[in-house]
C-alpha cells in the first residue's frame, strides 16, 4: 500500500483528504509543519509527498529545500496542494520543477479530491516506472 | 468623529482578508462533501459546523464595519465580564471539538461590571477565537489547548483568550495589522490562513474605542481587551 505524507495545515481538511485517500488504497501519515514532516520522512519511507505552502513556521518551500538535500529523498514524488495560486511562481517555475523537483503544482480551491488523487495515481506510476 | 475614508481603505482591506479566509470553509465543505460521497460517511455535523463558523466570520465582519461607520448603533450598557466569556465559549464550543482544541473558562475574580457593547464585545471574543482555534494545531508545537479568561490589571479589567504559544507577541500583532490584506498569510508565526478571525476582532473592538492587544495570563499567552469597569455600579 503506498504511503503518502500528507502536509496540511488545516485539521479538518487534512482529516477529510486522508478519509478520501485511505478509501482509495493509500496509507496517509498526516503533518501539520514543516518540521513535523522531516521527523515523519524519517520515520516512514514515503512514496510521495503532498504538500501546503502555506504553513505557520516554516514555509513549504522551506520544507521543500530542506528536503530534497538528503539524498535518499530526492526521487520521492511532490505534489504541491496550496490556497496559493500558481501564477504567483510564474517566474520561478523552473526552480520549483527542476530543482525541488515538483511533480504538479495544484491550486486547492480548485482542485477536486478527483484531480488530487488522479494526480497522486499519475506521481506514483511514474516514479515506480522510473525505479 | 470617524474618518470615512480612512475606514473606507481599511474595510477593504479586512474585506479582502475575510474573503481570502472564507476560501478555506468554503473548500472544507466542497471536499467534505465531495469525499462523503466517494465513502459514503458525509459527517454532516461538520459540514454544520464550518458552515456557522463562516456565516459567523461574515456576521461579525458585518458587525465590525457597521458599528465603524454609525456610532449610533454603539449603545453601551453595563455588561458583565464572566457572562460575556461564558456565552462566547458556548459558542465555540463546537469549532473546537472539531478542531480537538480544549476550550476552558477562567473568571479570575469577581470584577462587577464593566461599560461595553455586549453584542460587539462577545463578536470580537468568539471571532479572535474561531481564529485561535483553526490556528492552534498547525503550529510547529501543537498547542490543544485555548483559554478565555479574565484579570484585573491597572488599567481595568482584561478578557481574552488565552494558549501556551510564545509567537502571540506584539511585534507579530503590528506585522499582522501592516501586511492585512496585502499578504495571504500576515500572521506568519501564529496563523497558517488569513486570519481574518483576529482582524475582524480588532475592527468591532476599534470600533468600540477599544485596542486589541497582546496578554499574559498565569504564564499564558494571547490576545485581549482592557474594559473600564462601572464605577457607578460598584457605589450601588
Amino acid at each position: 500500500m503506498p504511503q503518502i505524507i500528507l502536509i496540511e495545515p488545516d485539521r479538518l481538511l487534512a482529516e477529510t483528504y486522508r478519509q478520501g485517500l485511505q478509501a482509495s488504497g493509500h496509507q496517509v501519515v498526516m503533518c501539520a509543519s514543516a518540521q513535523a514532516a522531516i521527523y515523519a520522512a524519517d520515520e516512514t519511507r514515503p512514496d510521495l509527498i503532498i504538500v501546503e505552502l502555506q504553513l505557520i513556521g516554516h514555509s513549504g518551500i522551506e520544507f521543500l529545500y530542506e528536503f530534497r538535500s538528503y539524498q535518499e529523498w530526492q526521487d520521492i514524488p511532490v505534489l504541491i496542494n496550496s490556497q496559493v495560486p500558481p501564477s504567483e511562481f510564474s517566474d520561478s517555475w523552473s526552480l520549483l520543477k527542476d530543482e525541488l523537483g515538483i511533480a504538479n503544482y495544484l491550486y486547492k480551491p480548485s482542485t477536486t479530491f478527483a484531480t488530487l488523487l488522479r494526480s497522486v495515481t499519475d506521481s506514483l506510476h511514474h516514479a515506480s516506472a522510473i525505479v | 468623529m470617524v474618518n470615512r475614508e480612512q475606514t473606507s481603505v481599511l474595510s477593504q482591506q479586512l474585506l479582502l482578508t475575510v474573503a481570502e479566509q472564507l476560501k478555506l470553509p468554503l473548500l472544507q465543505i466542497a471536499r467534505q462533501a465531495e469525499i462523503g460521497q466517494l465513502t459514503k460517511t458525509a459527517d454532516l455535523q461538520t459540514i454544520q459546523s464550518t458552515a456557522d463558523a463562516a456565516l459567523r466570520l461574515l456576521d461579525n465582519y458585518v458587525l465590525g464595519v457597521r458599528l465603524a461607520l454609525d456610532q449610533h448603533q454603539l449603545e453601551i450598557e453595563p455588561v458583565s465580564v464572566s457572562a460575556v466569556l461564558y456565552d462566547s465559549g458556548q459558542e465555540l464550543t463546537r469549532l473546537a471539538r472539531t478542531y480537538g482544541v480544549d476550550l476552558e473558562l477562567h473568571i479570575g475574580g469577581r470584577f462587577g461590571t464593566v461599560m461595553a457593547n455586549r453584542v460587539g464585545l462577545q463578536s470580537a471574543l468568539v471571532s479572535l477565537g474561531s481564529a485561535l482555534i483553526e490556528a492552534l494545531p498547525a503550529l510547529e508545537q501543537p498547542q490543544l489547548k485555548l483559554q478565555l479568561a479574565s484579570h484585573r490589571c491597572r488599567y481595568g479589567i482584561v478578557a481574552g483568550l488565552y494558549t501556551d504559544t510564545q509567537q502571540l507577541t506584539a511585534e507579530a500583532l503590528r506585522h499582522g495589522r501592516q501586511l492585512m490584506g496585502g499578504s495571504r498569510q500576515p500572521l506568519t508565526g501564529v496563523s497558517h490562513t488569513a486570519g481574518a478571525g483576529i482582524f475582524v476582532a480588532d475592527s468591532i473592538l476599534k470600533a468600540m474605542h477599544l485596542k486589541l492587544q497582546v496578554s499574559r495570563h498565569h504564564g499564558m499567552f494571547g490576545l485581549g481587551t482592557v474594559l473600564a469597569p462601572n464605577h457607578q455600579m460598584q457605589l450601588v
